[in-house]
């Protein structure tokens, strides 16, 4: 009883003297509007990078020509990987099944006038089955496309969009460095790929087409997709694919790779690393922002008491008991960052929205809340704590002479 | 009733140590309006201060209805205050913005029990000094002597033993003083027990005994 009574001698004051609840819940609001952001943005970013991470696909190792550093695929010209290469890893214990790649990136496209690049791929049948993504409408690359040497060609979803707006773009011819393929069918949408880039900017061509008609590169394959059949071999398969190419490439021991493989653990890792820099940052300014609000808040509060020295010296002379002083300065300062919160997750949901309008990825789920709350009210208690002493542990005489 | 004997109170400044109490002794009987007159600088508003249990005698002691209060702690002083004390000061002390009902309730706020008939009581009081038509006015809607009753009020929320008014006319048109010393008379012929300090001799004309406050001692009667 005696607390409702003190919560509302607290909720009127913070009514009644207006422009130090604005300043307060001001603060506050940057404060947490702030945290809510960085959290909407961190999630965010992290389910992009699951979904890249999901896309890779935890049972494929990716064989890629070339060594060095470098991340993203192998391209044509450092194509190195032999017929017998593929052959040995096909007939590695634990691999499913194997499908080579032909890659040159940023081709020159056209249709009509309109002109684009985009990523061609040469692929056989079965990257449908090892890349779990195929047609959404038309046919995908057969065998006998392949076969057959083909010009035909299955168009991601962006390219589609580049070269033939709205128009639809099955049975139309397209020029891929000015030779002739004809669009027999549009891929699953699938966002970013595992390098990052738009993994709907993407044209595929029949493999033997690309590296016999367009790319010139009859003998080397740039890169093999390996589906192993438990993902928790992975390392281990990596690890004999690595033995074989070495032995196959005849590198001496001193001799680094000259060629890449990566795993579902390793492409993780890798993209774990490269976002973390900025989310470190983004952190920092998320943990400093609510604590220089409640630095304001104890500030103001300070003055509020040193204002109100009369006023508490009035309570105590009809009786209030320091603790009762120090909770109503308390609650005073809690109802202010509370509210301030409340604000705050408000403004925050509506600039993390705009966010997600300008295209970044943003998430918005109930975390932000929940942390927005305790973290006011914790704001609250900490920083109104010292203030709160002060306006107790005055002396009623002095505070009522004030 | 009250009794206080031999009550001395030092200030220390620096190094210099001012008595201001020198022993002070005499005691108030249920029931009775007393007055206590004083030049100003004579102590006045330090005995108050003890009376009203706000500071600790520097020695002596001082008994309200046999309790030492020598012996209470910050918080059982806060409660004594609460149940025992009603203040009348001479600047009202009303808070701003509050209705003169909220005003007359603020010392059942620290109560131990608010009690169920809280606001009809507060209105029956504030009617009792003549203010049931301005029981929702807030202090800047009231005239001085309505402050002074709106405060008379207050003091008697919690039934106390003692009131204590410190020159509750001080701020006053002679019109509101003679109103204000009313109330407090009828409040003492209702059996109230009344300390009044003051350094008027007509105001303390109105009490039943007074007593004289001067270095430090407490003279009975004579001037």
């Amino acid at each position: 009883m005696k607390v409702i009574k003190i919560i509302a001698e607290s909720s009127k004051s913070t009514l009644k003297h207006k422009l130090r609840t604005v300043l307060i819940e001001l603060a506050i609001l940057v404060g947490i509007a702030t945290l809510t952001v960085v959290v909407s943005l961190t999630q965010g970013a992290n389910k992009r990078i699951m979904k890249r991470i999901a896309n890779f696909g935890s049972d494929a190792i990716m064989v890629h020509s070339g060594g060095g550093k470098m991340h993203g695929p192998s391209t044509v010209q450092q194509a190195n990987l032999t017929r017998k290469d593929i052959a040995d890893i096909r007939n590695i214990a634990g691999v499913r099944f194997t499908t080579p790649i032909q890659v040159e990136l940023d081709m020159p496209l056209k249709y009509g006038n309109q002109f684009t690049t985009a990523w061609v791929m040469g692929v056989e049948a079965n990257w449908q089955d090892a890349w779990r993504r195929g047609a959404a409408r038309g046919a995908f690359i057969s065998d006998a496309d392949n076969e057959q040497l083909s010009r035909v060609c299955d168009i991601g979803t962006t390219t589609a969009k580049e070269l033939f707006g709205k128009m639809n773009p099955l049975g139309e011819n397209i020029l891929i460095r000015n030779v002739s393929f004809k669009v027999i069918g549009i891929l699953e949408k699938r966002g970013q790929s595992p390098a990052g880039t738009d993994f709907d900017n993407l044209i595929l061509i029949p493999f033997s087409t690309a590296s016999r008609r367009l790319m010139n590169q009859p003998l080397y394959t740039s890169m093999l997709r390996v589906i192993i059949a438990n993902p928790a071999q992975a390392r281990q398969i990596a690890g004999t694919i690595s033995g074989i190419l070495r032995e196959n490439h005849r590198l001496a021991a001193t001799e680094e790779d000259d060629f890449r493989i990566s795993t579902a653990e390793q492409v993780a890792k890798m993209i774990k690393s490269t976002s973390k820099t900025l989310g470190l940052f983004l952190w920092l300014i998320a943990v400093i922002s609510p604590l220089v609000g409640g630095i304001v808040l104890m500030n103001i509060m300070l003055m509020a008491v040193s204002e109100r020295k009369h006023e508490i010296g009035l309570r105590r002379a009809l009786g209030a008991k320091k603790k009762h002083i120090i909770f109503q300065f308390l609650t005073e300062s809690v109802i202010l960052t509370f509210s301030g919160g409340i604000f705050g997750v408000g403004v925050g949901v509506l600039i993390a929205l705009l966010i997600r309008h300008l295209g970044k990825p943003i998430s918005i789920s109930w975390q932000p809340f929940a942390i927005a709350f305790v973290i006011s009210v914790l704001i609250g208690l900490l920083f109104g704590v010292y203030p709160a002493k002060k306006a107790a542990n005055l002396d009623p005489v002095e505070a009522l002479n004030q | 009733m009250i009794e206080l004997k031999d009550i001395t109170k030092s200030f220390q400044n620096g190094k210099i140590q001012t008595d201001v109490l020198k022993g002070v002794t005499f005691s108030v009987q249920k029931g009775e309006f007393v007055a206590i007159m004083g030049s100003s600088g004579n102590g006045k508003t330090t005995l108050m201060n003890i009376m009203g249990c706000m500071m600790q005698a520097s020695g002596g002691s001082y008994t309200v209805e046999g309790v030492d209060i020598k012996t209470l702690d910050d918080d059982e002083l806060s409660e004594f205050r609460n149940k025992k004390i009603g203040f009348v000061f001479q600047s009202f002390n009303l808070l701003a913005g509050t209705s003169a009902l909220d005003n007359v309730l603020l010392p059942l706020v620290y109560a131990p029990e608010y009690p169920d008939d809280a606001t009809e009581r507060a209105e029956r009081l504030l009617a009792s000094v003549g203010l049931e038509d301005r029981i929702h006015y807030k202090p800047g809607e009231l005239s001085g002597g309505q402050h002074q009753r709106v405060a008379i009020a207050r003091a008697l929320i919690n039934d106390p033993a003692i009131i204590l008014a410190d020159e509750p006319t001080g701020n006053l048109d002679s019109d509101s003083l003679k109103e204000i010393m009313g109330i407090l008379q009828k409040l003492h012929e209702q059996g109230k027990t009344i300390i009044l300090i003051t350094h008027d001799q007509n105001i303390a004309a109105y009490a039943g005994r007074t007593v004289f406050l001067r270095d430090g001692k407490i003279y009975e009667g004579a001037k």
